[in-house]
């Protein structure tokens, strides 16, 4: 693995991978991943299907439970399920995690409740209207369209307000339109100083969002570098070479 | 503790709300526990058989049926689109999803076993009328016991391909000693006894139940892990 970031001194990692494992029987998903992340940073991994990225980020969430290594994700170990660090982090994956039959604001209600927020009604009704979706956040969400419902998944993994969010190819199945929307956000949400992990196909906008970049091939970290050493017009180059010597 | 509780609250509300619009799991459980009921009139001849007798048996194999169709539907509905995977990722405790989707599950057979009473009293030619407290009683302990147990087996079977054939083979052989107790139980309300005279039944069904819900407490949290 080639490891040239430079971590500031300043402060504690806010997330910690050591030495990370992880088997489903005779197939090893994760063969140890190693790195850390400080406050504010954003990761892009990319890799091809079957890398082990949709595991990573699972553990990472508490999730699923690695077989090896450890990982501590706000100063929790993630092994250990403390509700605690469930508070400071957001999930956004394929799935939406939002209940079809339910409309967007009872199900972002539900979700406000389930975190023990104050005035649950008013943080969903306002974490809708972030999302650009006031005007219809009493239509139920089997009515919406793919990039509508990710946008109140969006929602949804923020209304607690968590300082680190996992994305698991978040632009999936989104219109130029979703995504850009997507972008602002995700951008908005940098400049706050929260710290993202994404995992994305999309060479370009990954590279653009993200300030550190990792390519995962086959359960290892292959590359992981920050944006600013990376020579962007060779970068599509770069992830192909990778994955080959990866392979 | 007032978030604990908030959350239960909170799962009960929203499975509520779903079930109000929708009506998929009440009209699907009544249908099918009327459907048993029919089934069972045209096959028993009561004029041989007193419906005392063959009644409560009727009227608790209805209740089990219908109610495993519900239990395997409960859980299905986290699985769309992961929402089980978003309630895991929220800071609730384990216990308070098991007892959210408990009180649920028992709302839901409550709700249905009680618009079944009424259409057993016609097809079966019964008074209910008269012992509709210890009745009641006897439905309450016996569907806690089942939903206790149930909840927790569904959310077992729903990571499953073969859910809907897993959940009474897992199912069906625990509820035994709680059927039978009810069954009888239900019998002998039928016959005019009071509730107080069959105190070791009563005391069975709640052993059972707090067994039940001690072991779903005790295991829930392993069983949403993964």
């Amino acid at each position: 693995m080639k490891n040239t970031s430079e971590n500031s001194a300043s402060a504690e990692p806010v997330i910690q991978v050591a030495n990370i494992h992880k088997s489903f029987g005779v197939v090893q998903a994760l063969r140890g991943i190693s790195f850390s992340l400080h406050a504010g940073d954003f990761l892009t991994i990319f890799g091809p299907n079957g890398a082990g990225k949709t595991t990573l980020i699972k553990i990472l969430a508490g999730l699923t439970r690695a077989t090896g290594g450890t990982a501590r994700v706000a100063g929790f170990d993630v092994s250990n399920g403390d509700p605690r660090l469930r508070r400071e982090i957001g999930v956004i994956a394929h799935a939406t995690y939002l209940y079809a039959d339910l409309s967007a604001l009872e199900n972002l209600v539900f979700y406000a409740k389930m975190y023990g927020l104050d005035h649950p009604g008013e943080r969903a009704a306002e974490a809708i209207k972030e999302v650009g979706l006031e005007g219809r956040m009493h239509d139920r969400i089997g009515t919406f369209s793919r990039g509508m419902q990710q946008r109140i998944s969006i929602a949804r993994a923020v209304i607690h307000d968590p300082s680190i969010l996992f994305l698991d190819e978040p632009f999936t199945g989104l219109d130029p339109h979703g995504a850009k929307v997507l972008k602002q956000y995700l951008h908005s949400l940098h400049t706050k100083k929260r710290t993202l992990i994404m995992t994305t196909h999309d060479l370009s906008c990954g590279l653009e969002m993200g300030d550190k970049v990792a390519v995962q091939v086959k359960g290892r970290f292959a590359l992981f570098e920050k944006k600013d050493n990376l020579d962007k017009g060779g970068f599509e180059e770069l992830y192909f070479e990778t994955i080959n010597n990866g392979n | 503790m007032y978030l604990y509780l908030n959350q239960i609250k909170a799962i009960v509300w929203k499975d509520l709300v779903t079930e109000l619009k929708t009506r998929e799991l009440f009209s699907s459980m009544f249908i099918f526990a009327l459907l048993v009921i029919i089934i069972f009139i045209f096959s028993v001849d009561l004029s041989i058989v007193k419906a005392n007798e063959v009644g409560p048996g009727v009227l608790w194999v209805a209740f089990l049926f219908a109610g495993t169709m519900g239990l395997n539907r409960s859980f299905m509905l986290e699985k769309e689109n992961g929402c089980l995977e978003g309630l895991i990722l929220t800071p609730a405790d384990r216990t308070a999803i098991y007892f959210g989707k408990l009180i649920s599950n028992l709302i839901f057979l409550m709700v249905m076993e009680i618009f079944i009473l009424p259409l057993f009293m016609v097809f079966f030619n019964v008074d209910l009328i008269p012992f509709l407290g210890p009745l009641l009683v006897v439905i309450f302990i016996g569907t806690l016991g089942f939903c206790a147990i149930g909840t927790l087996l569904s959310s077992l079977s729903s990571n499953l391909k073969t859910r809907e054939i897993m959940l009474p083979i897992l199912l069906y052989p625990l509820i035994v000693p709680v059927m039978i107790a009810v069954v009888r139980m239900t019998g002998q309300i039928l016959d005019g006894k009071s509730l107080g005279t069959m105190m070791n039944w009563v005391g069975l069904t709640l052993a059972f139940d707090i067994i039940f819900i001690g072991v779903s407490v005790l295991t829930i949290d392993h069983i949403l892990e993964e």
